[in-house]
């Protein structure tokens, strides 16, 4: 069967249903969960004013085509945000943006297409789609716990009709033989609700649990993520071998505190770097690739509390009070020493270069010698930790610094430090400045060059290494992990139960045996497999019956016989499944019954 | 520790043994459809073929060819809606055309799908053993990198074929799996070689075992979902086709397929397993990231693709359970959400830099 035609029925399933007589559709009803359709609620929002339009609105919001449209431009907005560079990811890779598209760039930005992740129109789609989401969830999870008691419906009068069926002959009691499928069942774990002539029996109630778990442990997830946003904060650090620090706001180099953080809830410990070894491949096709990076700490969680050491790695945070302190990058800081024109000493120590390579790690960086006489110093360096001559050009041929040289272009004039624009200590702005004539020349270890016009002379001295660290505190952490797990188990409990009915009927025959007829329905069998155990349950029930199965054929009697004895002449219509509640509903969705409804056109 | 390179040649030839081995399977396969004359599926309803299968899809399938039946039985005839040209048959009753199945044998008949499926299983294993040995060489867990990922999961989907095979019958999807995993493998060992090698620090973590074994099962198993549900889309639109009594192109082959309800439930459960699996590698991935950078979502582009194939997974969830969406729009969602996973695997790791570069294509 083509969907086509699964739609077309299904539109037609919801008409019988409306269109049955009250009587019938008396238990299906209730089992539908019945909401008006999205056709009545259109001519009330037209009649009913402010009030209709909002229940109208609110109803949008919560069917499930909204849902599906939601998730799709949910996707579809965090697209960019893997395309376009982001602001708080790579903010390097936004000012390139600028330079290589300088016309398009700040109309990108204008629709915040470089913060995708934090633009109003992204919050808009989430925070609609979870609306969305509470607005279906919470009524579901409401009348799920009010159906906690609710009793399986009657059994449908033809039980040959339902997708799974069996027949057995018995010599026990019609009502004897009832009563002890009643039991069987109910030994199962199933629901039971008897009447004259049969049993019904439901189980798996489980599903729409997992479902809804699922559901309200994603909300739990984005409120998780946002009590993080607020309560917790991020910064980086870079630290030198032989430094340390604190955890104050001054001396973090990068702090985002989350909306709610003061500087005094920051966690008052402090670290020292005591030593960093980077370990790299020596040899074949991954050459210089990076094997381990070891940094040996000490800290003090409180200021007065005992000295601990650790050996900080990629992979292994140190967790000091809550807050984790993370390996996550490296580099060389060469040591120089500036002596200006007077002779004075300006700069002694290591100056941090960041790597450009990072498989060579050929670094580069600037030194800044504000207070230098006569004249501002300033050096623009590059640094190669294992310099090999290629062709009359120094590189740098491997990451360790085997062969560690440094060569510097200097300049002198105004390095515009007291100017109020803040400046980065990685770049030298050379508006106010102008180029000292020197011959650039690489510089090993202790070596000096005297620059001209008696401006002082600089010398390399050596190198240390530096690390960068990223601090955390995201107290929405446990949360979102507690609900992730929650959302997995409502996924997986959704899919694995089913939800199935089983109904017994049994009859007198004329030889004064008993026909039972079982029937079988399931409503979501996602994982398949009720077919097996429709088997093995009226296979059972049968030996306990001490019956005898009977042929297919000889089934097709004795169940229209049920028919007339059932329902006593009711419509034929009557008789299917569907009327007397011998087919599910399709839980809250068929319960849209705007698209059921809308079925039948949309079934092209 | 040393990389051991001559287990690692060793390697490398057993999984070229295993796209051979692939490659002479998908031809027994397609002389099977060309020459087997036994078990044409053609004249079977799908809710024959589907027995008394009774979920929701199949239910609809069933129920109204039930009530057809029913007609016979005495009741004046219901219109069954649009029912299918073939429901006079079905007045056999399904119970009926279930029982031979039931009663079938699990494994392959006929010569050529026997020595196709027999040559898959060979190759799965020569496939397996590929991988194990670049593992053992390499002292880790041997998907480490794109050339290694890639190889991994082709050998998920085919291991899902064979499951699919034996336990839901499904031979005669051998032929359409294949032949992206035999492609995939092509190019993976051209192409994307990566000599055998240990793992950059961020790599070196137990993680690697968890989060990245998920997605890649996750994979496997979307692939084979994506594969089925193509060949639904074929065969319903087909099956269109010709009760529109317009010619089809694919019918001759479709002859040799189920019907299309059957492949869509194939198609669907493949996914019903894949999700929350996916699921638990993003999650996975998310604990990863928090131990290895210090935030567990930062939208780097690897994670923001493996969160759009996700929602767009759970839209295919969703659209399964909303009328009108069902069927043919549920399957081009999924398969939207394949070309997804694919940009994610292969174009996120080429085209686009990230804190997930480790595909060792540089
Ligand atoms: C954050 C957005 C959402 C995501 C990621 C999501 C995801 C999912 C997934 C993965 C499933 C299949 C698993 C299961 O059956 O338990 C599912 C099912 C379902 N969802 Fe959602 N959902 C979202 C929002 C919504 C909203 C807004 C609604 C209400 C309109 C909704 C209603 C349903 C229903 C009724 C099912 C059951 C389908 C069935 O019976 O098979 N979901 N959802």
């Amino acid at each position: 069967m083509t969907s086509t035609e699964s739609a077309a029925t299904e539109a037609t399933r919801a008409t019988t249903a409306t269109a049955t007589d009250p009587a019938e559709t008396g238990a299906a009803a209730e089992l539908l969960e019945a909401e008006p359709s999205v056709a009545a609620d259109q001519s009330r929002a037209a009649g009913l004013g402010p009030i209709g339009w909002l229940r109208w609105g609110w109803r949008q919001l919560t069917s499930m085509r909204t849902a599906l449209i939601l998730l799709f431009l949910l996707a579809l907005a965090s697209v960019p945000g893997s395309v376009l560079p982001q602001q708080g990811i790579d903010p390097a890779a936004v000012s390139q943006y600028y330079q290589s598209h300088p016309a398009l760039a700040p109309f990108l930005s204008r629709l915040s297409l470089f913060n995708v992740f934090s633009a109003p129109w992204f919050a808009a789609i989430y925070l609609l789609l979870f609306a969305s989401l509470a607005g279906c969830v919470l009524p579901r999870t409401v009348r799920l716990v009010g159906s906690a008691r609710q009793q399986p419906p009657r059994a449908p009068t033809n039980l040959a009709r339902l997708p799974a069926s069996a027949s057995y002959v018995t010599e026990v009691a019609p009502a004897r033989a009832l009563e002890q499928a009643a039991s069987f069942f109910r030994g199962r774990r199933f629901r039971i609700s008897q009447g004259d002539g049969w049993v019904s029996a439901e189980k798996g109630y489980l599903r729409e649990v997992g479902n809804l778990l699922f559901h309200i442990a994603l909300l739990a997830l984005l409120f998780s993520v946002g009590l993080g946003g607020i309560f917790g904060y991020k910064a980086n650090r870079l630290l030198i071998v032989g430094q340390g620090f604190a955890d104050t706001p001054t001396a973090l180099d990068v702090f985002r505190p989350g909306r709610l953080v003061t500087p005094g809830d920051l966690a008052p410990f402090s670290i020292n770097l005591h030593g960093f070894t980077a370990k790299y491949v020596t040899s074949g096709p991954q050459l210089d690739q990076p094997l381990s990076y070891d940094a040996s700490l000490t800290y003090q969680a409180t200021p007065s509390a005992p000295v601990r050491s650790y050996q900080l790695q990629v992979n292994h945070p140190l967790v000091v009070d809550g807050v984790s302190v993370y390996l996550i990058g490296h580099g060389y800081a060469p040591i120089f020493k500036v002596t200006d024109g007077t002779g004075k000493v300006r700069w002694d120590g290591p100056v941090p270069f960041i790597p450009v390579d990072q498989t060579t790690l050929t670094s580069e960086g600037v030194i800044k010698v504000p207070d230098a006489e006569p004249g501002q110093l300033g050096f623009a360096g590059v640094f190669l930790p294992s310099a090999v001559d290629e062709g009359g050009r120094l590189e740098s041929a491997f990451p360790e610094a085997l062969n560690p040289r440094v060569s510097l272009v200097g300049f002198t004039g105004n390095l515009g430090m007291n100017s109020d624009q803040a400046q980065s200590v990685y770049q030298l702005d050379t508006t106010g400045l102008h180029q000292l004539p020197m011959q650039p020349r690489p510089l090993s270890a202790g070596q000096s060059m005297k620059l001209p016009d008696g401006l002082g002379t600089v010398t390399y001295l050596g190198y240390q290494q530096w690390i960068s660290l990223a601090i955390t505190y995201d107290p929405g952490q446990l949360p979102a992990l507690a609900s992730g797990i929650a959302a997995l188990a409502g996924l997986i409990l959704s899919f694995m139960v089913r939800r199935r009915r089983m109904f017994v009927r049994a009859v007198a025959a004329a030889d004064g045996s008993t026909q039972v007829n079982i029937g079988g329905l399931a409503r979501s069998d996602a994982a398949g497999g009720f077919e097996n155990e429709f088997d093995s349950l009226t296979e059972s029930l049968r030996s306990e019956l001490a019956a005898t199965e009977v042929t297919i054929a000889d089934r097709q009697q004795p169940a229209s016989v049920g028919t007339a004895e059932g329902s006593g002449g009711s419509s034929p219509r009557a008789s299917t499944a569907e009327g007397s509640g011998g087919s599910f509903p399709r839980a809250s969705t068929a319960g849209r019954s705007g698209e059921s409804s809308k079925a039948s056109t949309d079934g092209e | 520790m040393r990389i051991d390179t001559t287990l690692a040649g060793f390697s490398n030839g057993l999984l070229l043994a295993a796209i051979l081995l692939y490659a002479l399977a998908m031809l027994c396969y397609a002389c099977d459809f060309a020459f087997a004359r036994h078990r044409l599926m053609a004249g079977l309803t799908d809710a024959e073929q589907a027995g008394r299968r009774s979920d929701s899809a199949l239910a609809e399938a069933a129920v109204p060819s039930l009530v057809a039946a029913g007609a016979g039985g005495g009741v004046p005839a219901v219109p069954a809606g649009p029912a299918v040209p073939a429901s006079s048959a079905a007045s056999v009753h399904p119970p009926a055309a279930a029982a031979p199945r039931r009663h079938a044998s699990r494994w392959p008949a006929g010569f050529w799908l026997r020595l196709a499926f027999g040559l898959t299983c060979v190759g799965v294993t020569a496939h397996v053993a590929a991988i194990v040995t670049r593992g053992l060489a390499e002292h880790r867990t041997p998907w480490g990198n794109m050339y290694e990922f890639i190889a991994a999961f082709t050998c998920v989907a085919v291991l899902v074929l064979v499951a699919a095979s034996i336990w839901q019958r499904a031979y005669y999807l051998g032929l359409f799996v294949l032949v992206p995993v035999v492609f995939g493998l092509g190019i993976d060992l051209t192409v994307l070689y990566t000599p055998a090698g240990s793992l950059v620090p961020a790599l070196q973590s137990y993680w690697i075992a968890i989060h990245v074994t998920a997605m890649l099962v996750a994979i496997g198993l979307f692939i084979f979902g994506a594969v089925t549900t193509t060949l639904y889309l074929t065969a319903e639109r087909s099956q269109r086709r010709v009760a529109a009594g317009r010619p089809s192109w694919s019918a001759g082959i479709l002859q040799h397929l189920p019907g299309a309800a059957v492949l869509d439930r194939l198609s669907y459960r493949s996914i019903l397993f894949a999700f929350p699996v996916w699921t638990f590698g993003v999650m996975a991935g998310a604990i990863w990231a928090d131990h290895a950078w210090g935030r567990y979502w930062g939208w780097d582009p690897k994670e923001t693709w493996s969160f759009i194939t996700w929602v767009v997974y759970a839209m295919f969830l969703h659209a399964r359970a909303t009328a009108g969406w069902r069927g043919r729009r549920a399957a081009y969602i999924q398969l939207i959400g394949f070309g997804c996973l694919l940009f994610n695997v292969i174009g996120v790791n080429l085209w686009i830099t990230g804190l997930h570069s480790y595909a060792g294509m540089s």
